[in-house]
């Protein structure tokens, strides 16, 4: 058999092992490893196997994960998703659909102190839903809008998806974030629209709060500050080249313990669960980096990659066309399979075609994180709803989808935007050298 | 009989949570540790221009501590990443046998893991292979890797043998 031939048996034994449910880094480590022993040697196969785990562990680039993460589970932990909440409740929660809206701000801005979806939806969730709950918000608004609001932490620097993306398609990280800020700016103002068009057509779901004075506004802002600064810090930081992205995410995580033990509202059994969560989180991620490498490996010498991106860029359809047909898989595959899974498993695969066809690799990691974003919240594989379901019990899982839909619509809509206008994506990054 | 089997098997599965559990606070201390030397290494290089002396060694070297030692409790937790769809649609019964034919691919992926890093780490070891700038030996870390690659072999033993027990209920 063909190297080629032998690939798509190991993409569709992959795929297999996933729907039976093989944790995705065993399964993609456990397939490149017959693939590669298969088409190359047994003995190669488990050196590559071997030596592709360690050295995935042991990266130094690699470590900016485990960082960006810390710092998310130390903001969590030290109350930051309730401070930047409140600000947000206070400067709009007059407005009818404002607690809503205060969700998608606060969103906004833990996702600029945290890199997961899941992470900012169980964060936020806990503090807004129960808010919403007590202010008569229909379930369905309520709990769709934490569940999609909170996918803008993989979209809003710092992200783990493009950390993903970046180490795998050795793009810069830093560039890769800043790419992100316009996107997801714009994107929480789409997410704002859809909660004012959805409360204007029914306003039943959304009564009207209480008035703040603007001394209680001023207060409300004033507490998120040195969330602005952890910010400012981490991002200018690694725009101007003067930290690496581990570095950055060091300093983030650093500042983040800074700030809760000078608010006192990190307390001892706060820091040991965040760096539970981040053991967690982070051995989960890069036990898949690790297995997509081994994986990666048997790719390349299936020699599929390049064969595809041959194939692609010779195809007779505008280059658009085929982009947007790559998008359509993706969102497609998003549906069913989780985002960490179904980058790691297609990147290999079609990087090399977006690059034959010209398109620019930064502006294709924004628009893989917008479809990523769409998967965490389409049935039946959407993880940020199943979040939220864990923390709002009582409403039902088809309920949270149906809240969602509104909030998928200002996605694609987004997509559209950045298909058409790419410089949205590529402007802050063209002035950046690192 | 079968009583006297669960509780020899309660008590396996008692002494490797406890190993996966302690693997993880070790992972724990080398998360905190590579968080200081990130931030010392961060103010000594831009305040006093000394970076810490091969910093990026160490934060490497306590990244494989971080990680491979977390793989364990992970897995015993059920935390690792698996597509959630499929195997719901399916009868309990057959969903117990397709489980048990996972658990057992990734006993054999983890066997091997133990073995080969073994290997590796014999390797490393007898030609002296050191880190790139402050000479630190590889291989007492790859030894502690194939620990713990062994100890998720034991997870996902004591899993696997749960899940024929409820196909053989």
């Amino acid at each position: 058999m063909s190297p080629v031939v032998i690939g798509v048996i190991g993409v569709v034994v992959l795929i297999l092992f996933f729907l039976l449910r093989m944790p995705v880094g065993f399964a993609m480590a456990f397939v490149g490893l017959l693939g590669f022993s298969y088409l190359v040697s047994p003995n190669a196969g488990l050196d590559i196997l071997v030596r592709d785990m360690f050295y995935t562990f042991s990266s130094y680039s690699l470590s900016v994960i485990p960082m960006f993460v810390f710092m998310g589970c130390i903001a969590s932990g030290a109350g930051m998703s309730k401070r930047l909440y409140d600000a947000g409740y206070l400067m709009l929660g007059r407005l009818r659909g404002g607690l809503a809206m205060a969700t998608i701000a606060g969103c906004a801005g833990f996702a600029a102190i945290c890199g997961s979806t899941n992470a900012c939806a169980a964060a936020m969730g806990k503090v807004s839903l129960p808010e919403m709950k007590r202010y008569d918000y229909d379930d369905s608004l309520a709990s769709g809008t934490v569940a999609a609001a909170g996918s803008l932490g993989i979209l809003i620097p710092p992200s783990t998806i493009f950390l993903v993306y970046g180490i795998m398609t050795e793009q810069s990280i830093g560039k890769l974030f800043i790419a992100g800020v316009f996107p997801g700016l714009i994107l929480a103002g789409l997410f704002v629209s859809a909660v004012v068009i959805v409360c204007a057509r029914n306003p039943s779901l959304a009564p009207i709060g209480a008035t703040a004075s603007w001394k209680e506004k001023l207060d409300g802002v004033s507490g998120i500050g040195e969330m602005l600064v952890l910010f400012l810090l981490v991002i200018t930081g690694l725009f101007l080249g003067w930290f690496s992205p581990t570095q950055a995410g060091g300093a983030g995580a650093a500042g983040a313990l800074l700030i809760g033990l000078i608010r006192r509202q990190l307390t001892w059994g706060g820091f040991l669960t965040a760096v539970k969560d981040t053991l967690r989180i982070t051995c989960m991620i890069m036990v898949i980096v690790a297995g997509a490498t081994v994986f990666g490996h048997f790719m390349a010498v299936s020699k599929i990659p390049l064969i595809l991106a041959d194939w692609v860029s010779a195809l007779p359809l505008p280059a658009m066309a085929v982009m947007a047909i790559i998008v359509f898989i993706y969102l497609v595959g998003g549906c069913f399979m989780d985002s960490l899974a179904m980058i790691t498993l297609t990147i290999p695969i079609f990087y090399p075609a977006i690059v034959a066809l010209g398109f620019d690799p930064i502006w294709f990691g924004v628009i893989i994180v917008l479809i990523v974003e769409m998967g965490v919240v389409t049935p039946p594989v959407g993880i940020n709803v199943y979040v939220v379901k864990g923390i709002a019990r009582d409403v039902p899982i088809a309920t949270i989808f149906k809240g969602v839909l509104p909030f998928l619509i200002a996605e694609l809509i987004m997509v559209g935007i950045l298909m058409a206008f790419p410089k949205i994506a590529t402007f802050l990054p063209s002035l950046t050298t690192y | 009989m079968v009583y006297e089997m669960l509780s020899k098997l309660d008590r396996f599965e008692r002494v490797v949570d406890a190993l996966s559990h302690w693997l993880n606070w070790i992972a724990g201390v080398a998360i905190a540790l590579m968080l200081a030397l990130i931030a010392v290494d961060i103010i000594g290089a831009k305040l006093f221009r000394w970076p810490v002396p091969g910093g990026i060694d160490i934060v490497g070297l306590l990244g494989v501590v971080a990680i491979g030692f977390a793989i364990a409790r992970t897995q015993a937790l059920r935390g690792h990443i698996e597509v959630e769809f499929f195997e719901t649609k399916i009868p309990q019964k057959i969903r117990n046998f397709v489980d048990a034919v996972i658990y057992a691919l990734g006993m054999l992926l983890f066997v091997l893991l133990t073995w080969k890093t073994c290997e590796y780490g014999y390797t490393l070891q007898s030609k002296g292979e050191v880190s790139m700038t402050q000479g630190i030996p590889l291989y007492p870390f790859v030894y502690g890797m194939a620990f713990c690659y062994l100890t998720v072999f034991l997870v996902l033993l004591v899993q696997c043998i749960r899940v024929v027990y409820r196909i053989n209920k």
